[in-house]
């Protein structure tokens, strides 16, 4: 009874199709590209209107003009109904929701004298078709990426996750320029907590506009004052999709190819979907790899500096005579040496990036050779220098994640200025204040450094390993997942004698 | 003031913390000058004074255990206060506060005084003291459960380097150790007295104890906790031992750090440095610990913020830092926490105990009586 009441009072119609014209062109005064057709039959007066490029023009003609113009009858918005050959029509009355409709390619037909437009949603819109992914690239495994249309980054998520477990749930945010985000998880295996959290925290937002997923991912994360992503961010279907089966909360924006998964701790950007192709031993051993990569490539040029300068007691005397040879030359402190190496690395990186077409790696890496050659030659750096910067930037590659790449790289610069100033003293400083700061980090009001702390022992063998799968039949209980159980172990581990 | 604060369900951890936040706070600067003090009261026979000073310590963590059993979920600002009164309570829990930020005081001075003696002769200690205390500080911001973290990891990532330890014990001439029993049992207590320094920490039980979760289960991770830093102290013993003559170990201020200095690879040497300065994540849960301790003491007692106790504190230890500089004021001060801690830590709570015990019995006589009315 009520929402009856509610309609009547919002609702423009019925009214003379001039005085609707009028209305719907003052809205979009300036604008030429409303387009408006008026037709008379019977007496009867229609008005088809709708917005040039966002309405697919052939459709338009073939399936919604044609079958108008060829009914016998009396026109109704009933009768249009039974005539038109498309599905799913709405019927608005309230001026706000036409013009929605308007906007995002809805054509609206209006007849005098009924209470009701009736629109059909015929939208065209160009995307790019299914490339590659570029940012993160794997070896073995799907080579899908998405795409800049959410309907296309929705369905191959629904081909990937074929079960009604998968929920989307249809969220808006941004005032001025509002755009489409989904929630998506899985029912049976999602910490409801954690659905909740997420949930409240975009229908909280209150911004005009909200430019792509990875700007709304830095409004949704816990804190924004510190070095370390705490959201997962993704182009890969399969590392989403790996994601939400293991109780996690994925996140899709319109216009974006990039997926939030969310809780994340700092081991999960060690992960990569990669890990599950390979056998486990060559999968374990390259996680491995990785995780020593990043301590490596946080410490290695920081360790030159700081023994170099202060502690060279701690190198042996063979090794120490051939450090002093390569560097008799250079003029300058350990710390500045290195700093003008780093730079020229990041600027090689930084230019390589920009470059378009592959030119850009390649350009980079011949760059590198040529100034670290000419560098050395010229007496600015040591040679034994560049190898360790060289081997930090390669190790600095190697995070799956590319955020969690940058911020190794940022970390570096006051690591070295820490052990130029202060030696040994100085990097075991920053590794303290890095692990405390890792420490007080949340992700999505979660433990950032969980299974290590809070310890999860059981965890290990998923987080620090990829251990073979008939041992993992329970999903990591670090992400608080509600259902635990994967499958039954007994099934799976029936020990057999041999010949049996 | 409650006598039991209510603690957030998500702030408390598992008893099985109790076991890292107590060898984390005792395992400290103590440790790196131990073998010399025990060796100069029970000379061969330190090992058994060792084992003297854990059997102690297990009574004492069973009669805390049976204290804080008496009430629900007290620390021991609570206790005083219900036992003794609002003042005496808040005056004793006052003496607490003051002796965990004199131990503080004590861990920091010593060990910018370790790292200007190895490292960094010119260095002021100032920037040294205050840039620990700023990691601490830091910590404690973060909350109980970065306090807790933060004993943990710290507690258990220099654990490597023990394996070091292979060297010297190679080089371990077993026949320093005979003949064995030729202390005196005076002697030995004396030995085992001077431990004390070294052994307290465990006190965080009494403070700590709301934040537990499953109060049934905390007493064997804390003796776990208190038996894990016994042996680690047994093994520093034993090499040091085996290790040095013994005019050598009266001499050696700091033996255990000695220890690392013959140690040494192809491609590193000199790894005494290393562990001289990794000895900064040792003592980092020493004073993380001692810091939220003393300003969560402070909010109980005063109910003032812990964001301004802690700030307070923060800012007159490193005040203190900077104006102590003698050596013989920096051994006077832990010679003196070593006093206090033997009386507070060890004696006190056996006192504390009967006090309860009588307590809680008349008051449940009292209930009794005036049921019966």
């Amino acid at each position: 009874m009520r929402k009856k009441q509610k309609r009547s009072k919002n609702s423009i119609f019925p009214l003379p199709i001039d005085q609707l014209l009028e209305t719907i062109q003052s809205k979009f005064e300036g604008n030429d590209d409303l387009k408006i057709s008026k037709h008379e039959h019977n007496g009867k007066k229609l008005v088809l209107f709708y917005i040039e490029y966002q309405a697919d023009s052939d459709m338009l003609q073939n399936y919604l003009l044609r079958p108008i113009l060829h009914i016998k009858k009396d026109w109704t918005n009933d009768e249009l109904i039974n005539h038109i050959p498309l599905t799913s029509p709405n019927k608005e009355t309230e001026l706000e929701k036409i013009l929605e409709g308007l906007i995002v390619g809805h054509v609206f037909i209006y007849v005098e004298g009924e209470s009701e437009a009736v629109s059909y949603s015929i939208v065209k819109k160009e995307t790019r078709s299914l490339e590659k992914a570029e940012t993160e690239s794997l070896v073995l495994g799907p080579k899908i990426s998405f795409t800049e249309s959410l309907k296309t980054n929705l369905n191959i998520i629904r081909w990937r996750i074929k079960s009604t477990d998968l929920v989307v749930e249809e969220l808006k945010v941004g005032k001025t320029v509002p755009a489409g985000v989904r929630l998506v998880y899985m029912k049976s295996i999602a910490n409801e907590v954690d659905v909740n959290t997420m949930r409240q925290r975009i229908e909280d937002l209150d911004i005009d506009e909200v430019e792509d997923s990875i700007v709304l991912k830095q409004y949704l994360e816990d804190s924004q004052n510190n070095l370390f992503p705490q959201f997962d961010s993704t182009e890969l279907p399969d590392r989403f999709t790996y994601g939400l089966t293991k109780g996690k909360i994925g996140v899709l924006m319109e216009n974006s190819p990039t997926g939030i998964v969310a809780p994340a701790t700092l081991f999960s950007y060690l992960e990569s979907t990669e890990d599950l192709y390979m056998r486990w031993q060559a999968g374990s051993f390259l996680r491995i790899l990785r995780f020593m990569s990043m301590f490596f490539s946080v410490l290695v040029t920081p360790a030159y500096v700081a023994v170099v300068t202060y502690q060279y007691g701690i190198i042996p005397t063979q090794l120490l005579i051939s450090l002093g040879q390569s560097r008799a030359a250079v003029p300058f402190p350990p710390l500045i040496e290195a700093l003008i190496l780093e730079f020229l690395i990041e600027l090689l990186r930084e230019a390589g990036a920009r470059l378009p077409t592959k030119v850009g790696q390649t350009m980079g890496i011949v760059g590198g050779i040529v100034i670290g050659q000419a560098a050395v030659e010229a007496g600015l750096t040591s040679n034994i220098l560049i190898i360790v910067i060289a081997m930090s930037a390669l190790a600095s590659f190697t995070t799956p994640s590319y955020l969690l790449g940058t911020t190794i790289r940022l970390i570096r610069f006051p690591m070295i200025v820490l052990a130029g100033i202060f030696g040994l003293y100085g990097i075991i400083f920053g590794i303290c204040f890095l692990i405390i700061h890792l420490l007080n980090l949340k992700s999505l009001g979660r433990p950032y450094l969980v299974p290590l702390y809070p310890l999860q022992l059981k965890d290990f063998n998923k987080v620090f390993f990829r251990t073979p799968f008939n041992h993992l039949n329970k999903r990591a209980r670090s992400y608080r997942p509600k259902d635990l159980i994967r499958f039954s172990k007994q099934e799976a581990e029936k020990r057999k004698d041999i010949d049996e | 003031m409650d006598i039991s604060p209510k603690i957030r369900n998500n702030l408390k951890v598992r008893p099985l913390y109790i076991l890292f936040m107590i060898f984390g706070l005792q395992v400290g600067v103590g440790i790196m000058g131990a073998p010399r003090f025990i060796f100069m009261e029970s000379m061969q026979d330190s090992w058994i004074s060792i084992l003297i000073a854990w059997a102690a310590m297990v009574i004492v963590i069973y009669v805390m255990f049976q204290i804080l059993k008496q009430y629900p979920n007290a620390d021991i600002f609570g206790i005083q206060v219900d036992l003794f009164g609002k003042w005496v309570g808040s005056i004793l829990g006052t003496i607490y506060i003051l002796f965990f930020l004199a131990s503080l005081l004590s861990v920091l001075l010593t060990y910018v005084n370790v790292i200007q003696l190895f490292l960094y002769p010119t260095f002021p200690p100032i920037i040294i003291g205050s840039s620990v205390l700023l990691l601490a500080h830091y910590c404690v911001i973060g909350g109980v459960r970065s306090v807790v973290g933060a004993a943990f990891l710290f507690s258990v990532l220099p654990l490597w380097l023990l394996f070091l330890l292979y060297d010297p014990i190679t080089r371990m001439d077993w026949y320093h150790f005979l003949p064995v029993f030729q202390s005196s049992i005076p002697e030995l207590l004396k030995g085992a007295k001077s431990t004390t320094y070294t052994l307290t920490g465990f006190e965080i039980l009494f403070v700590f104890y709301p934040f537990l979760t499953k109060k049934n289960k905390v007493l064997k991770p804390a003796l776990f906790g208190v038996t894990a830093t016994t042996i680690l102290l047994l093994i520093f013993m034993i090499i040091s031992i085996g290790y040095f003559s013994p005019d050598e170990l009266k001499k050696d201020d700091w033996a255990t750090l000695t220890l690392f200095k013959s140690v040494s690879y192809p491609f590193i040497e000199r790894l005494d440095y290393i562990v001289v300065v990794g000895w900064m994540m040792v003592i980092l849960p020493n004073l993380v610990i001692l810091l939220w301790a003393s300003s969560y003491g402070l909010k109980r007692l005063y109910r003032i913020k812990q964001k301004s106790s802690l700030h307070v504190t923060f800012v007159v230890l490193i005040v203190l830092v900077g104006f102590i500089k003698e050596n013989h004021i920096i051994y006077k001060i832990t010679d003196y926490v070593s006093q206090v801690s033997f009386w507070l830590i060890f004696v006190y709570p056996l006192i504390l105990l009967p006090i309860v015990l009588i307590k809680k019995k008349w008051l449940s006589k009292k209930k009794k009586g005036s049921d019966a009315k």
